[in-house]
């Protein structure tokens, strides 16, 4: 299999992308919902360095996989005996689970640089994006939680539709993004 | 003032002590730290003195003053974190209000110390504040030498009474003084 995506395959890198990022939402979900819950104190404010940290990383692959896929676009759908509502739905939540992982990052960013407290990825300190406003710093979390919710919804939508091709129709979509 | 009364009276003579005496800070060895909770820790930090102004009159304490400045935007509040919020525009607003200033207005013994009453101005809000001192000899120095002194000043303020009280989910309200000043009589 090779490194780029065919109109019938997943390449490597779109794979290799996929399941990292799905990873590593998976558990920065819970992780973020944990933290949330959390008084913050000396020994535990390295976890929202690391949160932070993971979900800069996450952004920078969201846009990486984003112009990956202008080079080398993804396979068209399977589409056989599927009806077209079932289509329509899973390439909805494509494109929803793009637009989430943009988001959600980007809202957790805009929040912690308007606090005026530097963010720092993997100890390098980026620089402040956002001026340092309450409004911003409150909107900014406000939508960071609906939107890391309505990313978990449709996820688990993609989830059940993933394993509906595979064990329902039993067709080659789980298995070509799985092994190309 | 502690040692201060004793040193008065045993070592005050004559009428060279019925005056003021004006001391100058030596920023070595001096600093004005404080402590505030953040969840269950309590965090230690430190801002520098920009300018001091002492005037101790040892036979007549109500006739000492005090002045003091310090250099809110050289602060560390413990964690690099904690002192950006803490100089930022939610709670000491560094860049509006560069010092935070102590004028005493009664100083009065106490005990084995010293009660300064004055006003302490944060973040341009100007507030009473109670000040208690103890006063130290220099190690090693003749028990008549006054020239050296170490005065630790304690006391507490609320951030709230100074609009200085962003995340205060997270940082406690009270902060509580510790100041160390080292003085060098000047003439
Ligand atoms: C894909 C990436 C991310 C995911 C899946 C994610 C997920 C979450 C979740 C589920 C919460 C709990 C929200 C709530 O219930 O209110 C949360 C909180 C938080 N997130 Fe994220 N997050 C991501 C990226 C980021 C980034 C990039 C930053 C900052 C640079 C960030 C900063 C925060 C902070 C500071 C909180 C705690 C908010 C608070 O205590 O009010 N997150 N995150
Ligand atoms: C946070 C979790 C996940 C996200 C954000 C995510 C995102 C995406 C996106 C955007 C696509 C479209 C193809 C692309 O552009 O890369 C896709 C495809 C796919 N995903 Fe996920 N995914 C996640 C988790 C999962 C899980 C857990 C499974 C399976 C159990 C799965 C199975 C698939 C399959 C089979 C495809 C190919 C669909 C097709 O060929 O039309 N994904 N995923």
């Amino acid at each position: 299999m090779g490194v780029r995506n065919t109109p019938s395959s997943f390449g490597l890198v779109s794979r290799t992308i996929h399941w990292a990022m799905a990873a590593a939402i998976l558990g920065m979900l819970p992780f973020g919902l944990w933290l949330e819950g959390q008084k913050i104190g000396l020994s535990n404010l390295w976890l929202y360095g690391l949160h932070k940290s993971i979900g800069m990383t996450l952004l920078a692959l969201v846009l990486v996989r984003i112009v990956w896929h202008r080079i080398s676009p993804p396979p068209h759908q399977l589409t056989q005996s599927i009806a077209s509502w079932q289509i329509r739905a899973a390439r909805w939540a494509h494109w929803a689970l793009y637009l989430l992982m943009v988001l959600v990052p980007l809202s957790g960013w805009i929040g912690s640089a308007a606090t005026g407290i530097d963010v720092t990825v993997w100890g390098l300190t980026l620089p402040s994006v956002w001026p340092q406003t309450e409004g911003w710093d409150k909107g900014g979390f406000a939508a960071h939680s609906i939107l890391t919710k309505l990313l978990l919804a449709v996820v688990l939508l993609h989830f059940a539709g993933a394993l509906h091709r595979a064990f329902v129709h039993r067709d080659r979509t789980l298995t070509r993004m799985i092994r190309g | 003032m502690i040692r201060l009364l004793a040193l008065v009276m045993i070592l005050a003579t004559g009428p060279a002590w019925a005056a003021q005496t004006r001391y100058a800070l030596d920023p070595q060895g001096s600093t004005v730290g404080f402590a505030w909770d953040f969840g269950a820790d309590e965090i230690k930090g430190n801002m520098p003195v920009a300018q001091a102004d002492l005037a101790l009159d040892f036979a007549n304490l109500p006739n000492s003053t005090v002045t003091v400045a310090v250099d809110v935007t050289g602060a560390e509040a413990g964690f690099p974190f904690a002192s950006q919020a803490m100089k930022g525009p939610r709670v000491l607003d560094a860049g509006q209000y560069p010092h935070i200033t102590f004028v005493s207005s009664a100083i009065r013994r106490d005990g084995d110390g010293a009660r300064i009453d004055g006003s302490i101005t944060v973040r341009g809000v100007t507030r009473p504040m109670v000040l208690a001192a103890h006063l130290y000899r220099a190690e090693g120095s003749a028990t008549a030498d006054l020239s050296r002194l170490t005065v630790i000043l304690t006391g507490a303020l609320s951030r709230a009474a100074f609009g200085a009280d962003g995340w205060s989910d997270l940082a406690g309200d009270e902060v509580r003084l510790n100041i160390r000043a080292v003085l060098r009589q000047v003439n």
